[in-house]
Order: C-alpha cells, then structure tokens, then sequence
C-alpha cells in the first residue's frame, strides 16, 4: 500500500509542476461544454447543457486516460521502471499506482469540468447523486487507463501510441452517446454505439442525473475495467522478467 | 565445526540466451567485499549479467546467489539487499534532489525518512542543492544523486552500471572516490564499464568478459603480471604476421597495432623491428610502454572486432528484452 501511495505521490507532483499541462488538458473538454454545449440548435431536449455534461465528463476521463497510457512506457524508455524493478517494493504497486494516478487526475480535470458545467446553467444534482457519477467516472477511468497502458506497453514507442490514442479518441467519442441520444441516431450508428463501453458510462452517468441506479450498466463497466486490468497485469509482468 | 563463509555474489553457470543469441556463457564467479568490475566492450554481455543478479532477467541456465538469496526464486529477498543504478541516467527532473531520494526511502520503507534522506545526501555532497530541482544539475550531480538513492536503505551490495559513462574527468573521480568510501564500509560493489585506466586504477578484482564468457580474472596487478615487464606496440601498415623473436611473446593485434611483451624491452626493441622488416612488415612506429589493462584484454579477447555479419534481428530482440 505504502509503494502505491509513493509512485502516486511522484507522478501527482510532478504533474503540478507542469503548469501547461495542468491546464491544457481542460482547454478541448471546456470548448465542447461552452461551444457545443451551449450553441447546438437540438429539438430532443429542452436543456442541451444538462445532456452533454455527462458526455462530456465522460469524454474528459477518457482524454485523460488515453494521456495518461504513455506515463508508464516512458518510465520503461527513461529507465526508471528498471530502477523500480530492483526495488523490494511488490512490483504490481507501480502499475496499480500509475492506474490510479492517472484515474484520479482524470477525476479531478473532471471536477473542474462539472463546475464549469454548474457555472454555465446545468442543473445541480444531489450529494448522492454526484457520489454515484464519481463511482461511474473512476470505474471508467480505470477501464481506459489499464487499456492505455496496456496498449503503450505493447506497442513500446510514443511516437505509434500518440497515433493510436489521437486516432481513437475522436472515433470513440462521436460513436457515442455524448452527443444524442439513440433514438436520434441513424440505426447504423445506435447499433456501433451500444457496443462502445462510452455509452455504458454515459448512459449510467445519465441515469443517475435522473433518479435512476443504473445497475446493468455497472456491473457492465465494473467487469470490463476487471478484465481489461487483468490484461494490463499479464503485459505489465511479461514486459518486467 | 565448520565455517561457512557466505559470499555476497554466488553465480553458478550463470548463461543467458536471447533467441538463439548467447549474451551470458556458463559465468562462474564468487564476489564478496570488493569492488568488482566486469570489463568488456558494448555487446558482451557485461548489463545482462547485472539485469540476472539485479532479478530484472530470468537466467535461461543456471543460478545466482546474493547474499546467499537465489535470484529467481527469492528475488525479493535479494532486492532487499540490493541497489541497482542502471547505466541510463533516471531521476525526475521536476523534482528536488531532496525529493528524489526521499521517493527511493519511501519505497524502501527506511525508518527516520527524513534524517536518512539528509544523510546520504550529505555524503554524496550534495546538502547545498538538495533544495534545487534536478533541472539545474550536472551530470556528475545527477549521477551522485543516483548513488544517494541508493544508498538510501544500506545495500550490502551496489551494482552500478557504468557509472562514469558520459561524465568528464573530475566528476569521474569524484564517483570514484565515492564507491572507494563505500567500499571500506563493508559494501560489496560491482561495478560494470569499458573505461580499462577506471578499472585498472580503482577496483580490487576486474573479470574480463567477451562474448559472455570471462576470458581473465584477477587483480588488475596480477592480470598485470601475466605479461612481462614491457610491452612494445608497433604501428605497422599492412597486413602483419608477427615473426618469431626471442625472449619476445606476441600479445595480440587490433586495426593497425601489433603488440608483443619482453622481459627487457630496451634490448628486445632493435630485435623485433629487424625481424619484422625481414618479415616484410613496415613499420610506422613502435613505442614501449609498462603493461596495462589494455593488454591485458587484447592479450585475453585478442582482436576487438565490431562483430561483422551483425545480426540485426537478434539484436532487436536483445535490445527489446533488456529494456
């Protein structure tokens, strides 16, 4: 628990002292509240801010996520996995630290989207309620954080994870439900949209908005972000002896 | 009764392949309070070697102990006991030397973080700008700050490897003297480079390692000795075969060097240019020098070539394994 918490420690710092970064990461999902958000002429709701804001939530995780998949091969490229390695620290508390690193500066880059979204006219909801979305958005986080690095991991230069993040992010999210709802959608998107784990969380995020626990769509994402971190351990030990 | 003496490093027919590449041949060794230093050109197997005894690689045959802990089955144990500083320089540049080492005793768990933490950083010197970020330092400070990571937790052996490549003289000495101090302390060291005057000058016992296997162990002055008391190198040009002289042994022969050892080289001197130019060698020119480890290892490996027909594949696989 102890070594969690210190890799945690490492890269929260040393993600606050990257002043740019910090605030960078906000600029895209705060366009898309303000922009979108705001402006889109929609006929299926009568508030369009309330709609988005949990696509967008949403969306902000996954950005964040998808960043965040480079941290751990750039510790592997730098030399510092080899150094932790050496360490009698249990060597799964690097994987699980930077997981939870990387989920919890989603969640805070989250944060700071919701009040914006709170700023510019969506409905506040209950302390229950928030509990629940914050639940939903860590579960997601860590499903798109463990997929990241696996995916780093394997393919073991940034230049072809920068292309394979830059080419999912934007598909993942508009075959969504961030924007519409399915009902709206043309039958062929409704169809890959209820395949994309985005529309588990957005669905359930919304759901909770409404006074609904989104039971199905939990257990979904809870069993996806299990599976998918098991995979990301398998790598992590096969890439470490 | 019967006393067993426990040596710090324990390797038994350590051998490594990487796909059908050999990068560690049958080693033997037994190291125990000493610096050590595995000497070899890039590519000989010098960093797999530490990577097995570090517990970063499986061994494909064979064992290793550290401090009586077998590296593939209680590799926990052995980190316990152990520091390793890779050869590529890793210490976050956005953080406090303070900070950096800090983060080294909280992974180790260290009683009294904070007096540890002051402490190794007052022995590697580095008190004044323990507040900086790691941004402003040199090199040689960045590779101090690696030594006082890991020392953080009293290893009973520090494996460094090449832990002067890229600094420049004074702070070379500098890490030195630093692993000399450790060394009285009771620390075993091993240390890995292909600096020979480094090895020659500070280590207690240097394994000649070539193509994985060792090809000359001992200390530097009795590696010395093997030669005789001179050794002559001649710059030829051509091709050379070296003629038969008397009281003349040759050594070895690199790009366009020949060297030969004599027992009296003043005197052996005239002989061997008059034998080599009625051998049809041109000489360039011929120098006299004590032996070094230099011709130690010429006279060990022999020709240092850059491997011709080099495989590419195996190499991209060992490069992607030791990674």
């Amino acid at each position: 628990m102890r070594g969690i918490i210190t890799y945690f420690k490492r890269d929260f710092t040393k993600w606050t002292r990257g002043k740019v970064a910090v605030f960078s990461a906000l600029v895209m999902p705060a366009a898309w509240l303000l922009f979108v958000g705001l402006a889109l002429p929609v006929k299926f709701t009568g508030n369009y801010l309330d709609f988005i804001t949990p696509g967008i939530l949403v969306m902000t995780m996954l950005m964040a996520g998808l960043s965040g998949g480079a941290l751990l091969m750039f510790d592997k490229i730098l030399g510092f996995l080899n150094k932790f390695l050496a360490l009698p620290t249990p060597r799964s508390s690097i994987l699980v630290g930077k997981i939870l690193f990387i989920t919890g500066r989603g969640l805070i880059q989250a944060t700071i989207i919701l009040i914006i979204a709170l700023l510019i006219g969506a409905s506040l909801l209950g302390p229950a309620q928030y509990g629940l979305t914050y639940l939903i958005l860590f579960l997601f986080g860590v499903l798109i954080s463990a997929f990241s690095t696996t995916i780093a991991l394997y393919l073991e230069d940034h230049d072809s994870y920068s292309a394979f993040s830059t080419m999912i992010s934007m598909p993942l999210f508009f075959t969504s439900t961030a924007l519409m709802p399915y009902d709206v959608m043309p039958a062929w998107l409704a169809t890959i949209a209820h395949f994309n784990p985005l529309s588990y969380a957005i669905d359930s995020v919304r759901a909770v908005a409404t006074g609904v626990f989104p039971t199905v769509a939990l257990l979904v994402l809870t069993m996806l972000a299990v599976i998918v971190l098991g995979i990301c351990m398998h790598v992590f030990r096969k890439v470490t002896v | 009764m019967e006393l067993i003496i426990l040596n710090a490093i324990e390797t038994k027919d350590l051998t490594k392949y990487y796909g059908g590449l050999c990068a560690v041949d049958h080693l033997n060794l037994s190291i125990n309070n000493e610096i050590f230093a595995l000497l070899g050109p890039n590519g000989s197997g010098k960093t797999t070697t530490v990577l097995m005894l570090t517990t970063l690689l499986h061994p494909t045959k064979g064992s290793a102990t550290v401090c009586g802990y077998d590296v593939t089955k209680n590799g926990e144990e052995v980190r316990k006991k152990i520091s390793y500083v890779p050869q590529d320089m890793a210490v976050d540049i956005k953080l406090t030397g303070r900070e950096n080492v800090r983060f080294f005793a909280d992974l180790y768990d260290v009683p009294h973080t904070s007096d540890c933490v002051d402490e190794v950083l007052a022995v590697m010197e580095l008190t004044d700008r323990a507040d900086d970020l790691i941004r402003t330092y040199s090199g040689g400070m960045r590779r101090r700050l690696e030594l006082a990571q890991a020392l953080v937790h009293e290893p009973a052996v520090l494996f460094l490897d090449e832990p002067t490549i890229g600094l420049d003289v004074a702070a070379r000495k500098k890490i030195w003297e630093h692993i000399r101090a450790l060394r009285k302390k009771g620390m075993t060291i091993f240390v890995t480079t292909h600096y020979m005057d480094e090895a020659d000058q500070f280590c207690d016992r240097v394994g000649i390692i070539s193509k994985g296997k060792i090809a000359a162990l001992g200390s530097p002055i009795d590696l010395k000795a093997r030669l005789m008391k001179d050794v002559i190198t001649v710059r030829v040009e051509g091709a050379c075969i070296p003629p038969p002289v008397p009281g003349v042994l040759f050594v070895g022969q690199t790009e366009d060097e020949v060297s030969f050892t004599a027992e009296n080289g003043r005197e052996a001197l005239p002989a061997l240019a008059d034998a080599l130019t009625r051998s049809g060698t041109k000489v360039r020119a011929m120098s006299l020098h004590e032996p070094t480890l230099d011709d130690v290892f010429l006279q060990a490996v022999g020709k240092q070539e850059e491997p011709h027909g080099f495989e590419d594949g195996k190499f991209r696989i060992m490069l992607r394994r030791r990674k």
